[in-house]
């Protein structure tokens, strides 16, 4: 294979991964950011930055989990550059409501909403199991942190959205 | 033997996480089993909230101040990318083999469950559709009507001799000749089906290839 099929073919696997992918990614950047315009920044960018050290995955079976933690490094170091003031999440909420607008029951609304406003240590973990599917121990490489500390994440924001949504609450 | 408050500890944090402790407290305590359910329950919810449509900045949404160079590169590398990878491969095969993972990721507890379910509860499952599953295939642990694509279909879990498999009913996707699936977890195949396709996931799976039609083999699709 010469140098000219080489790069065609790298071009190749990662458009196909970022076609395979992109949706996970932006759904887990939205959530983290709770933000459309930002979450599409993110991610762009991560792709970029991954495209630039595509050599370095060895295993693109692993592809997600290295494109996440790209995705949420870029995160941090987004807040980093804008350094936020401290979020109104009415007005987040407001601005996202087309996508916090369920279009089937209530039920999923309510739900979307209680987690929409779930602290960020927890909505983490959370979108990681729930939405993604990773294990306890994959969630805490990702977020390179030890397995029992994303146990007791997790525990405590189910524990959060049953109060929320007025659930019998958890015993002590 | 753990208490009551060390079942829902564990039971909240992974609520379709079995292990023999957890399963001999259930038995025991009526209470914690129900707790259990209600969270498995509550994750249905969890997950369908969390899958919103993958979000898009509107046209009226400028892109951020101070970041549109690197925007701009990064938003053509991706485009051309995405053309490229649009003439080279075929879409629709990649977007179900993803969709049937995803769902498949979803629900990570439902491969662990290994008690047998009883006929009446497989037919619950199958029976709305006019679907039976003969018994010869492996004991079937789990068993949902699941939303999957918009419709909804069912879900398995059998535990075939080469290992517990996922099997989901797809009647409204039709394929046009195997395809085999694949990511960091696992692995399956997406098979023609008289009526629309089935998929069948597994982990570690030695021939999924075979599991994969001997299910599809001992579907009974009616009348």
């Amino acid at each position: 294979m010469n140098r000219g099929d080489g790069e065609t073919e790298r071009r190749r696997r990662f458009g196909a991964l970022c076609e395979s992918l992109r949706p996970d990614l932006l759904r887990f950047a939205w959530w983290l950011a709770r933000d459309r315009g930002l979450a599409e920044d993110v991610v762009q960018e991560s792709l970029l930055r991954a495209w630039k050290s595509f050599d370095s995955l060895k295993d693109e079976g692993k592809a997600r989990a290295w494109l996440l933690t790209i995705v949420r490094r870029e995160l941090a170091r987004s807040f980093e550059r804008k350094r936020p003031e401290l979020a109104d999440i009415d007005a987040l909420a407001a601005a996202e409501s087309a996508l916090l607008a369920a279009p089937e029951d209530g039920r999923v609304e309510e739900m979307r909403s209680a987690i929409f406003r779930l602290e960020a240590g927890y909505r983490e973990p959370l979108v990681l199991q729930v939405l993604l599917g990773y294990s306890t121990q994959e969630i805490a490489e990702i977020m390179g942190m030890q397995q029992g500390a994303v146990l007791t994440r997790l525990f405590r924001a189910r524990q959060r959205l049953r109060q929320r949504l007025g659930l019998t609450p958890d015993p002590p | 033997m753990i208490d009551c408050l060390e079942f829902r500890r564990r039971a909240g944090a992974e609520p379709f996480a079995v292990d023999a402790e957890m399963e001999a407290h259930r038995r025991e305590c009526a209470a914690c089993a129900r707790h259990q359910d209600e969270l498995r329950a509550m994750d249905g919810v969890i997950r369908r909230a969390l899958a919103v449509e993958p979000p898009v900045r509107s046209a009226a949404a400028p892109a951020r101040a101070g970041r549109g160079r690197l925007y701009a590169i990064a938003a053509s590398l991706v485009a051309g990318i995405a053309v490229g990878f649009a003439l080279l491969v075929a879409v629709p095969r990649a977007s179900i083999a993803r969709e049937v993972i995803s769902h498949v990721g979803h629900e990570p507890g439902a491969l662990l469950q290994t008690v047998p379910l009883a006929l009446v509860d497989i037919a619950a499952v199958l029976g709305q559709d006019g679907m039976r599953l003969d018994p010869a295939v492996g004991d079937v642990t789990y068993a949902a009507r699941c939303v999957f694509d918009g419709r909804v279909v069912p879900h398995l879990v059998v535990q075939t001799a080469e290992g517990p498999v996922t099997v989901l009913v797809l009647r409204h996707r039709e394929v046009g000749k195997p395809m085999r699936i694949q990511d960091e977890r696992f692995e399956g195949m997406v098979l023609p089906a008289p009526r629309g396709s089935i998929a069948v996931v597994g982990h570690n799976v030695r021939d999924i290839g075979g599991v994969a039609e001997r299910v599809v083999a001992a579907v009974d699709w009616g009348a």
